[in-house]
């Protein structure tokens, strides 16, 4: 019983992982705390869904359509809106990514309605037993292609010479002007990164969920608690500390019930900040801009 | 007796607010409900303009005062107090969360502090939600009705919203002429900066929050008494934080009377365009926020004041 709910919480903790990178490099990146992330989720969510049910296209295939859609829209958003409010003061950030999450939920709704809509393709009930714990397929699938993303993401940014200008703009954005980096060009491809993981995670997440535009508000939570736990702009950190996010919100939820899974990511997400700002894996200062 | 630009400020408070008093005989039951909608949101968004605009600590989820005054007040009366003795209630149990809140919270800087507010706003509206008992958990809480007719009823409600906005005006007025007010520009500016120069940049935070907390408690309260029944997702809808929020932009950060001018444009605003396109609401609110963000950063009133100053000769 126990081994069943540790598996089903690193299962999910992959998802929460993948579902806040992007969080997490925006937040890093340019110090914009991007509201908007859970509906670029959902938005994801619903280019699986469209696809599926329009085309027939299997939800793992499509997952390449909605990176490169998703990236299109976070590239676009940045630099049409963003990276111009921001530069009076970088606050305004908070206000404006929720204007532009209340406009995509409700283009959603205006398109889709608010119904439920599932998406369940052939081996969506398949499942294997090992040693008494059922394992569906399913998860399987998504936790490892939530993990390969993130590696992706990972030597992106750590191995290339584009993630190292990214890395670079993030930690003083006046100085890589210099060596003949354009900060807002950088801005633009750090924030169409964020959306494209963000769009991935709504894609592997319309195969566990039932889509609606409510889809991505599960990750609210996981977006916040993950980012800070594994420290501000951290990958590697994302990871790990979507892990421990998953482990912690199963084992909870079996000892006090589903029903407090968001008080308790609450409240842990207040006492990281207050006894660890810096997060497990992060450096200090890293994310105040 | 020498009249001064105080008297002049506070005889001009008075005025407005005899006359703004006097509206209820002139309109009709949809308008009276817009202009008391309009007091309600100037009054929270003096609340946030006391600790964003003056102290520069930007609370997103200043909303969880909000839903702590409705519930602080719809539980007491259920419990068979009166209005009147319930209504301090909404003004001290917002305080003094703020109070408890605000030690840990208020040392948090930039963003954390920030989103901070956003996961308390976040966490309460869960907490009151899968509490049940007395707070009614997902059923919400009615409130007993007033045996007032209805249109007597609102007419007191706009009044009260009213004078209490009167005087959240007056506290912020006289806040930017105290010691308090003084602190908190400094601390705004720079806080380390503030206390080497003495001033103690904790209590003032935290005094700051409980000043917001209180207007914004009230305005919740008497809301709650307003539409007799209330829920978490209602008392505690983030939104009305963020639409705050943008008034105050509009209105102009840290100005005495930018908060009722933002909620007077935007409500106005709403209830004339958006009115007629009830599906797209939300969807033109998101517009309006985004355009209001990049346009109008500085807000109304330094923009106004800016064009009355005379201009400065040539030299």
């Amino acid at each position: 019983m126990i081994t069943q709910t540790i598996v089903n919480g690193l299962l999910l903790g992959g998802l929460f992982g993948i579902a806040s990178i992007g969080f997490s490099i925006v937040w890093g990146v340019m110090g914009v705390i991007n509201l908007a992330h859970t509906a670029f989720i959902t938005v994801g969510a619903y280019i699986a869904f469209s696809l599926f049910s329009t085309f027939g296209i299997d939800p793992l295939l499509s997952i390449p359509i909605s990176i490169i859609a998703l990236f299109i829209l976070g590239y676009g958003i940045q630099t049409l809106i963003i990276n111009r409010a921001t530069q009076t003061n970088l606050l305004l950030s908070f206000v404006v990514t929720f204007g532009i999450d209340l406009i995509i939920i409700n283009v959603v709704i205006l398109l889709f309605t608010t119904d439920f809509f599932s998406v369940r393709p052939s081996y969506s009930g398949a499942s294997f037993e090992i040693g008494g714990v059922v394992i569906p397929v399913v998860r399987v699938i998504v936790f490892a292609l939530a993990f390969l993303l993130g590696l992706g993401c990972y030597l992106l940014l750590n191995r290339t010479r584009l993630g190292q200008a990214i890395m670079a703009t993030a930690l003083d954005r006046d100085i890589v002007r210099t060596m003949g980096v354009n900060p807002r060009r950088i801005y633009a491809i750090a924030a169409g990164l964020g959306a494209a993981l963000a769009g991935a995670a709504g894609n592997l997440a319309a195969i566990i969920y039932p889509v609606s535009p409510f889809i991505g508000l599960k990750f609210i939570g996981a977006a916040f608690v993950v980012t800070v736990l594994g420290g501000i702009g951290s990958v590697e950190g994302c990871i790990i500390a979507g892990l421990l996010y998953g482990l912690i919100q199963a084992l909870s939820a079996s000892v006090f019930g589903v029903e407090t899974q968001e008080i308790s990511a609450f409240l842990i997400f207040i006492l990281i900040l207050l006894l660890r700002p810096q997060g497990l894996f992060g450096k200090r200062f890293f994310g105040e801009h | 007796m020498m009249i001064t630009r105080t008297h002049l400020a506070l005889l001009g408070l008075v005025a407005l607010t005899l006359a703004a008093m006097a509206l209820p005989f002139l309109l009709d039951g949809y308008w009276l409900r817009l202009a008391t909608t309009i007091a309600m949101f100037a009054i929270v968004t003096c609340g946030l303009n006391v600790i964003v605009g003056f102290a520069g600590y930007h609370a997103f989820g200043n909303t969880v005062f909000f839903g702590c005054g409705a519930y602080a007040l719809s539980i007491a009366m259920n419990a068979g107090w009166s209005f009147s003795a319930s209504l301090p209630l909404a003004l001290l149990a917002p305080m003094l969360l703020a109070g408890l809140l605000g030690w840990p919270l208020l040392r948090l800087k930039g963003h954390y502090f920030a989103i901070a507010t956003v996961a308390l706003n976040l966490a309460f509206a869960e907490l009151v939600t899968q509490a049940g008992g007395f707070t009614g958990g997902a059923n919400g809480i009615a409130l007993p009705l007033s045996d007032l007719a209805p249109q007597i009823a609102y007419r007191r409600i706009y009044w009260m919203m009213v004078a209490v906005l009167a005087v959240c005006i007056a506290v912020t007025w006289w806040l930017s002429r105290h010691w308090l007010g003084t602190a908190l520009r400094a601390l705004k500016d720079n806080e380390s900066g503030a206390e080497v120069m003495g001033i103690d940049t904790v209590s003032a935070k935290i005094l700051a929050w409980m000043i917001s907390a209180a207007m914004t408690g009230l305005a919740g309260g008497i809301w709650a008494y307003w539409i007799t029944f209330i829920e978490p997702s209602s008392a505690f809808d983030p939104l009305i934080g963020v639409k705050a929020y943008i008034m105050m932009l509009i209105g102009g950060m840290g100005t005495i009377a930018g908060p009722l001018i933002g909620a007077l444009l935007l409500e106005l605003f709403g209830a004339l365009i958006w009115a007629q396109f009830l599906d797209l609401h939300r969807l033109l609110l998101g517009c309006l926020i985004v355009a209001t963000a990049l346009a109008l950063p500085g807000g109304i009133v330094p923009l106004v004041r800016r064009a009355l100053r005379p201009a400065r000769p040539a030299r």
